[in-house]
C-alpha cells in the first residue's frame, strides 16, 4: 500500500491535535468558572423545549425583564428553543455538544432524559454552599419540602432544581365525547371501565360513518399500557427505560421487587387480546402505524370518537371543543381510573439544570432564582407583559387581552422548570370543572415511590437497548392487534427478551433496588 | 466519462509507490497542477471524512460529555453486543445485502437498456423529452415519494383499494403484508433512480468510437448484432466500474426512501429493516450515540472488506477493470 507508514503517522498526529484541542478546551473552562458578580452584565442563555414563536412577543418581554435582571443579578437572559420536530435528538446531541454558550437548561427525570444526562456529566454539579449563596429562595423552599434528595446522584452533589412547588396533572388516558358515550348507552354518558371503551368504540364505528372510533397516528402504547395500569396493581420504574419503552414495574403489594408488564405479566395476553378486538372492531385506521394526522383536529373536528393524552392537555381541550363542537361534552377516562391506579406528577417532572460548561453558573443561578422567586419577574417570564400579553381582571384572574389570538398571539417562553402555586393566577377561561377535577384525583392518586432511586446502567445499557429493538418490533403489533395469535406472539418476543438479556438487567436493577431499600430502611 | 471507458486512470504512479521520500517529492512537485486542481476534492475529504474518522473510537468507550470522545472510559466490544443480543445483525445485514444486490444487478441492467433504446431513438425532439421525463423522478423528494404510496396503497382510503372496492374485489392490506414490501421499494428505487442512472451509460455509448459502427453497417450487422457485439462489450468497463462504486455502498441502503415508505411499521420490519433505519430508531429513541456509532463503524468495515475483496476478484480477472 501507498507509504501506509506515513498515513498512520498522519492519522495518530491529527488524533493527538483533536485531543490536545479537548483538553485546552477543559483547562480554559474551569479557570472561567470563578464568578465575581461585578464587571460587565453576562448573558445568560436559557434551553428551554418548543417551538420558536415568530410574533416577537417573548423578545419584547425580555426586553423589560433584562435591565431588572441586570439590576439585581448583573447579567441578562435569553432563550434557545429545542423544538417539537424531532426533540428528542435535538436535545441530546445539543446537550452532547457541550456547548459553553447554554448556561441554563430545561431537564426532567421522566420525560427529559435528567439521570442519563446527569450521569453522562452534562450538567453542573451543585451543592448547598453554591445555591445558598446564588440562588437562597430556591434553595429555601425546595429544602423546606425536603426535595433536594430528589435531584442528587450518588455522588451527594445536586444535579437540578425540581419545579416541586407547581401542582399539575400529566397523567393519561383518552379523552372521548360526552353525547356520544351518552348515544351509546353508557350510563350518564361518563366512561368508567375499560370494558365501556369497547362500547363506546363500537357505538362510534356504527352510527358516526365519518369518523374513526379513535384516529390514531403512529405507534401509541396505550391500548396496552393503559389496561395493565387499570388491571393490575403495577407501578412503572419511569427511570428505566429501553428505547421508547419502560419495561420495568413492581407492584404496589410487592414494591421492592422488580418485574415487567411486557416481560412476565399475564394480563399482558388480556390487554392484547382486547386491542386485537378493536381492531376487528375498525377502532383505529388498518394503516394507523403509517399514518401521521392530527388526532387532536380530527377529534375537534368531529372525525376522531377519542384523542390520547394527559389531564393538562384535557383542560385545553375542553376550552377549544366549546368552541368547535359545542355539545361534544368531551369527557377524560384516566388509565388506572378503575382500581385507583393513578400517580401525581413526579416533583422532577420539570427541573432547570446549569449547563456543565456554563462559562457564568453563578450567575446563571441568580437569575433563575429571579424569574422563579421575584413576583414581578415570574409575571413577566410566565405572562409576559401586562396590557399585551394578559390582562388582570378585578378580581385577579388572568385574562386575554382584545383581540389576543392565543394560537398566534402566545408568549412561548416554555418555562416549565420552576413555577410556583403561589404566583400562579387562575384563568377566566379555565374549564369551570377543573378544580372538581384536580380534586377528584387528587382523591385517589399516589405518590410515585422511587423518586430517590438512582439505576446504574452502565453495565446493563447494551441489554436495555437489545430490549428496546425487541420492544419496537412486537410492542406496535401488539397494541394495534396486528398479531393472529397473540399468544403465539408473546411468547415469541419473551424468549426475544430472555436471549437480549432480560434476566441479567432485571438482577442489576433489583440489586440497585435492594441498596436503595436497605438504605432508605424500607425493607 | 468516454475517456475512463477506454482506459481506467492511473491513481498512483510506479515513483509514488516505490518507497524513498525524494522521489515521492519529486513526483509531487511534478504533478504540482494536478495537485492544486484535486485540492478541492482533498480538503472535502479530510474535512468530512477523514477528521470524523477518530470520533468512531466513541463505539469503543461508554461515552459521557464530561470526558468527552477520547477521556471517556473504555468499554471493548461491549456496545456491539447489543447487535448479537437482540439477534439482529444477520436479519440487518441480510436484508441490506440483499435489497443492494437487487438495487445494483436490476437497476444496471435496466439503465444499460434505457440507454440502448435512447441511443436508437432516431428523433432528437423525442429523445430530449423522455430523457427529462425520465430524469425527473431523481429530483421528487423522498418524503413525497412516502406520502404517494401512502395514498396508493392504504387499507381505509388508498386508491388502489378503492379501486379492488369498486370492481368488487376484497382491499388487501398492504401495510401489514411484509412479503410484498421488497416489491414495492425496489419498484419505488428504480423509479426514482433508473433515468438519471442511464445517462451514464449513454453518454458512453455516445463517446464510442463512429467507425466502429460505419464499418458494422458497411459489414451488414443488424442493429441486434450492433447492439450485441459493439456496445454492449465497450460497456463492459463503464459497467465494472460503476459496479465497483456501488459495491462501495452495499452495506448503506437508500435510507430516506426506507424510512419514508416503511416509517415505525413493526410489522413490515422482517423484510425491510436495513441498518441504517435501525441505526436511526435506535438515536432518535434511545438517543445512544455509542450503540449507533458502533453499527455505523460495522456499517463502514464491512463495506471496505467488500470493496476490497470485489476488486481484488476483479484485478485478478482483467486488472484493467480494477479500481487500484
Amino acid at each position: 500500500m501507498f507509504n501506509s507508514a506515513l498515513s498512520r503517522r498522519a492519522v495518530l498526529g491529527s488524533v493527538a491535535a483533536v485531543a490536545a484541542a479537548a483538553g485546552l478546551a477543559a483547562c480554559s473552562k474551569d479557570t472561567a468558572s470563578s464568578d465575581p458578580t461585578g464587571g460587565a452584565p453576562v448573558k445568560i442563555t436559557m434551553l428551554v423545549l418548543g417551538d420558536k414563536p415568530t410574533n416577537g412577543r417573548y423578545q419584547k418581554m425580555l426586553a423589560k425583564l433584562n435591565p431588572i435582571l441586570t439590576k439585581k443579578a448583573n447579567a441578562t437572559l435569553d432563550l434557545y428553543y429545542v423544538e417539537w420536530a424531532d426533540w428528542q435528538t435535538q436535545y441530546n446531541v445539543q446537550l452532547l455538544s457541550g456547548d459553553s454558550k447554554i448556561d441554563l437548561i430545561t431537564t426532567a427525570t421522566d420525560w427529559l432524559f435528567g439521570w442519563e444526562n446527569a450521569q453522562k456529566g452534562a450538567f453542573y454539579a451543585l451543592d448547598e454552599e453554591i445555591l445558598k449563596a446564588n440562588a437562597p429562595k430556591t434553595w429555601e423552599q425546595v429544602n423546606k419540602k425536603g426535595d433536594w434528595d430528589l435531584c442528587k446522584l450518588p455522588d451527594g452533589k445536586i444535579y437540578f432544581m425540581p419545579e416541586d412547588n407547581y401542582t399539575q396533572w400529566t397523567n393519561h388516558g383518552y379523552f372521548y365525547r360526552g353525547d356520544w358515550a351518552k348515544a351509546a348507552g353508557i350510563p350518564d354518558g361518563t366512561i368508567t371501565k375499560w370494558d365501556e371503551l369497547t362500547t363506546y368504540f363500537t357505538w362510534v364505528k356504527q352510527n358516526q360513518k365519518k369518523a374513526f372510533p379513535w384516529d390514531v397516528a403512529g405507534a401509541n402504547e396505550t391500548p396496552l399500557t393503559g389496561y395493565l395500569q387499570g388491571h393490575t396493581d403495577g407501578q412503572t420504574i419511569q427511570q428505566l427505560s429501553a428505547g421508547n419503552y419502560y419495561p420495568f414495574q413492581t407492584t404496589a403489594a410487592d414494591p421492592y421487587t422488580v418485574g415487567s408488564w411486557y416481560a412476565e405479566s399475564d394480563e399482558l395476553l388480556a390487554a392484547a387480546k382486547i386491542a386485537k378486538q378493536w381492531a376487528e372492531i375498525g377502532v383505529w385506521r388498518e394503516d394507523a402505524l403509517n399514518y401521521d394526522g392530527d388526532t387532536r383536529e380530527e377529534f375537534f373536528a368531529g372525525l376522531s370518537g377519542a384523542d390520547q393524552h394527559h389531564t393538562q392537555t384535557f383542560l385545553g381541550v375542553e376550552t377549544t371543543m366549546a368552541t368547535r363542537q359545542p355539545d361534544a361534552n368531551p369527557k377524560m377516562f384516566w388509565f388506572g381510573q378503575e382500581n385507583k391506579n393513578i400517580f401525581r406528577d413526579i416533583k422532577t417532572h420539570g427541573a432547570m439544570a446549569v449547563a456543565a460548561n456554563s462559562k457564568h453558573p453563578e450567575r446563571a443561578l441568580k437569575v433563575y432564582d429571579l424569574i422563579r422567586n421575584d413576583e414581578e419577574c415570574y409575571r413577566l417570564m410566565n405572562f409576559g407583559i401586562e396590557g399585551s400579553d394578559y390582562v388582570l381582571t378585578s378580581d385577579k384572574k388572568i385574562d386575554q387581552p382584545k383581540g389576543f389570538d392565543p394560537a398566534k398571539d402566545g408568549l412561548g417562553t416554555n418555562f416549565w422548570a420552576g413555577r410556583m402555586d403561589e404566583f400562579e393566577l387562575p384563568r377566566v377561561n379555565q374549564p369551570a370543572n377543573k378544580e372538581a377535577l384536580f380534586k377528584e384525583l387528587d382523591g385517589m392518586a399516589k405518590d410515585y415511590p422511587y423518586s430517590t432511586l438512582i439505576f446504574d446502567k452502565t453495565q446493563i445499557e447494551s441489554t436495555l437497548a437489545a430490549m428496546g429493538s425487541v420492544f419496537s418490533q412486537y410492542i406496535p403489533q401488539l397494541q394495534y392487534g396486528k398479531f393472529a395469535d397473540p399468544e403465539k406472539a408473546i411468547n415469541e418476543m419473551r424468549d426475544k427478551l430472555k436471549q437480549a438479556g432480560y434476566e441479567d438487567a432485571k438482577k442489576s436493577i433489583q440489586a440497585d433496588m435492594d441498596k436503595w431499600a436497605t438504605d432508605k430502611k424500607l425493607k | 466519462m468516454a475517456a475512463r471507458t477506454t482506459e481506467p486512470p492511473a491513481i498512483s504512479t510506479p515513483a509514488a509507490t516505490r518507497s524513498g521520500s525524494a522521489s515521492f517529492w519529486k513526483s509531487m512537485r511534478h504533478s504540482k497542477v494536478l495537485l492544486v486542481m484535486c485540492l478541492p476534492a482533498i480538503v472535502f475529504f479530510l474535512v468530512f471524512a477523514y477528521g470524523p474518522m477518530p470520533g468512531a473510537y466513541i463505539a469503543f468507550t461508554n461515552f459521557n460529555y464530561r470526558d468527552g470522545i477520547f477521556g471517556s472510559p473504555f468499554v471493548g466490544l461491549r456496545n456491539f453486543e447489543f447487535l448479537v443480543k437482540s439477534g439482529q445483525l444477520w436479519l440487518l445485514t441480510k436484508n441490506t445485502v440483499l435489497y443492494n444486490v437487487a438495487f445494483i444487478v436490476i437497476g444496471n441492467v435496466l439503465q444499460i437498456a434505457l440507454a440502448l433504446m435512447l441511443n436508437e431513438i432516431r428523433s432528437k425532439y423525442f429523445k430530449k423529452v423522455s430523457q427529462t421525463l425520465m430524469f425527473l423522478p431523481y429530483f421528487v423528494s423522498v418524503v413525497l415519494i412516502g406520502v404517494i404510496a401512502f395514498n396508493l396503497l392504504n387499507y381505509d382510503t388508498g386508491a388502489l383499494n378503492a379501486l379492488i372496492i369498486s370492481t368488487g374485489g376484497n382491499p388487501v392490506k398492504i401495510y401489514s403484508e411484509a412479503g410484498l414490501w421488497p416489491f414495492i421499494i425496489v419498484i419505488a428505487h428504480l423509479w426514482q433512480s433508473t433515468g438519471y442512472g442511464s445517462i451514464v451509460y449513454f453518454a458512453a455509448i455516445m463517446g464510442l468510437d463512429t467507425s466502429m459502427f460505419e464499418a458494422a453497417a458497411i459489414d451488414g450487422a443488424s442493429a441486434w448484432q450492433r447492439i450485441r457485439y459493439i456496445i454492449l462489450p465497450s460497456l463492459k468497463p463503464t459497467f465494472v466500474i460503476l459496479l465497483l462504486f456501488s459495491l462501495g455502498g452495499i452495506m448503506r441502503g437508500n435510507f430516506g426512501l426506507f424510512w419514508n415508505l416503511v416509517g415505525n411499521n413493526a410489522q413490515l420490519f422482517q423484510t425491510t429493516d436495513i441498518i441504517e433505519t435501525s441505526v436511526y430508531r435506535m438515536l432518535t429513541s434511545q438517543n445512544n450515540f455509542t450503540t449507533s456509532t458502533a453499527v455505523g463503524l460495522y456499517q463502514s468495515l464491512f463495506g471496505f472488506a467488500l470493496v476490497m475483496t470485489v476488486n481484488w476478484i476483479v484485478r485478478r480477472i482483467n486488472s484493467d477493470y480494477a479500481l487500484f
